[in-house]
């Protein structure tokens, strides 16, 4: 009976639960006892585990995050000083929007992923060419929803505080900050994705440590366990990030989720 | 002076916008006329007459289009088979708690990262030719496809659905007459958002282990300083998203004026 009740109230993650295991059971029992196995092409679960296990107790795979990450940081953090306050102004003023978006948009609407060869080439294949790449690619994000969150702001709102003899500040900060925050939460979930792009990208092209490298330079040596390794890190990274940023704006704006696509 | 006057008020946005970008191109074109840059420089720098003029070049002797030919290819294809894939196993899980929970975690997982960390792989399994390239190009495209479908069946009215159902529909006919026409313009919103992915499995799939296709003009036009042909790829992706993301746009907003976009998403 508890069982079923359990079952009964979290249904969803139990058969999301079982079909991953069902997933690599299957994997792994296909792999070892009806096709044989050709490591040069695919691998198997228990192999994925045992290089993991192998990569954890080492070096190379906590100095190629360390690397990576700190591009990434840089990046993504030049991108949220510099798309903050430049979103927020183009809220807030017509004329300033009229001038920028057109531009904006059309670069936010391009790959400017395509620009990674030529930045690589100008600026090197260390921190800084993957760090501007990282930054190029989220700080759209970051200036389109933060424009988006100060238009957004309702009217009536504000004049409710200029008719009470609220003061500047506390139309910034009691008005206009709380109606911006969960678009830039979302903002900075999309800002992810796309920096994360720009960090592989940067690092599949010429690099000779991080985590892009490490799964291209395994791919091209035919040690797929090992890829396996750095690709699931990534996507758990990932994941991760992004499912946090999902739940703080369900918490800062409940009425708005859902909405969104994602 | 008032015709001026109002002729500006009623196109400000337009000439303001335009005006900048104009402004900019000036800008840039006028650089090496104020500084002379030091030889290093030099070499990285290019003008918008420049990528004009090498951009005519590469059309006249044929280059382009060939490139241009393969990364369409690509385009096509992978955005095809993921409509193909992404719309009916969106309905499916839309309509279907089971398969709801079952594919849950798999799509999470592959939406939230990056599909170009399966490249080196699909490179090792398909080889350097067309087949890696359109298969990035659908591991990008399916999954907004795949999501804004579902959320758009997600949506549908319960009520609209239980009315169609007491007269008699069946399952099939309740997709036909509301769940379909309801999710519409989520799927429209999707297909624009997995343009914009396809583009750039295109471009990334491109950059290695390419020999043909815009992406690899524009890698190998870097590697050898070529800036203006570089500038050449950029501005053509460019073009291209912009007039497929805007089409698709346009068409959203005839099929649902009245959900009106909020934030710009690419």
């Amino acid at each position: 009976m508890k069982i079923s009740d359990y079952y009964a109230a979290h249904q969803r993650g139990v058969l999301g639960f079982l079909s991953l295991i069902f997933l690599l059971a299957g994997w792994e029992i296909l792999l070892t006892y009806v096709v044989p196995l050709d490591p040069f092409f695919f691998t198997k679960p228990s192999l994925i585990a045992a290089a993991f296990a192998e990569q954890i107790a080492g070096q190379k795979l906590w100095h190629d995050l360390a690397v990576s990450s700190r591009a990434f940081i840089w990046g993504f953090s030049l991108a949220l000083v510099a798309g903050i306050p430049l979103g927020a102004v183009m809220g807030w003023r017509r004329r300033v929007e009229y001038t920028l978006d057109p531009f904006l948009t059309a670069l936010y609407a391009s790959p400017l992923v395509a620009l990674a060869p030529l930045l690589i080439v100008f600026l090197g294949v260390g921190l800084l060419g993957k760090a501007v790449l990282v930054f190029l690619l989220s700080v759209f994000p970051f200036i389109f929803n933060t424009a988006a969150g100060v238009k957004s702001v309702d009217s009536l709102l504000i004049n409710v505080i200029r008719s009470f003899g609220g003061k500047e500040r506390d139309l910034y900060l009691k008005v206009i900050l709380p109606s911006t925050v969960p678009y830039i939460v979302a903002g900075t979930r999309l800002a992810i994705g796309r920096g994360l792009v720009g960090i592989i990208v940067g690092e599949f092209f010429a690099a000779s440590e991080g985590i892009g490298f490490a799964i291209q330079n395994y791919g091209d040596t035919y040690r797929l366990p090992d890829m396996f390794v750095g690709i699931i890190i990534l996507s758990v990274i990932a994941v991760l990030l992004t499912e946090i940023l999902r739940k703080l704006e369900t918490t800062l704006a409940p009425w708005r989720s859902g909405e969104e696509v994602r | 002076m008032t015709g001026l006057r109002a002729f500006y008020n009623d196109r400000e946005p337009y000439i303001l916008g335009i005006g900048f970008i104009v402004l900019l191109l000036l800008v840039w074109q006028s650089i090496p006329l104020w500084f002379t840059l030091p030889r290093g420089m030099a070499l990285f720098f290019t003008t918008p007459t420049k990528i004009g003029a090498s951009f005519y070049q590469l059309l006249m002797n044929g280059e382009l289009e060939k490139h241009f030919y393969v990364s369409a290819l690509a385009f096509v294809v992978g955005l095809g088979i993921s409509i193909l894939v992404g719309l009916p196993i969106g309905l499916l899980m839309g309509r279907s708690r089971m398969l709801d929970a079952l594919l849950d975690p798999y799509v999470t997982a592959f939406n939230a990262t990056p599909r170009v960390i399966w490249l080196p792989l699909l490179i090792l399994w398909f080889g350097i030719g067309i087949w890696s390239k359109i298969v990035i190009v659908f591991a990008g495209a399916v999954f907004p496809l795949l999501i804004n479908t579902y959320v758009g069946v997600k949506n549908v009215n319960r009520v609209l659905v239980n009315v169609v159902r007491s007269f008699g529909a069946n399952e099939w006919q309740v997709m036909k007459i509301v769940v379909l026409p309801n999710s519409l313009p989520y799927i429209i919103a999707g297909l624009r958002l997995a343009i914009g992915r396809a583009i750039l499995g295109v471009v990334v799939g491109e950059f290695f282990g390419a020999s043909q296709g815009l992406g690899f003009m524009i890698a190998s036009a870097a590697s050898n300083y070529k800036v203006d042909v570089v500038f050449v790829g950029v501005a053509i992706f460019m073009g291209l998203s912009l007039i497929l993301t805007m089409a698709v746009k346009g068409l959203e907003s005839r099929l649902a004026s009245w959900r009106p976009e909020t934030v710009k998403s690419f």
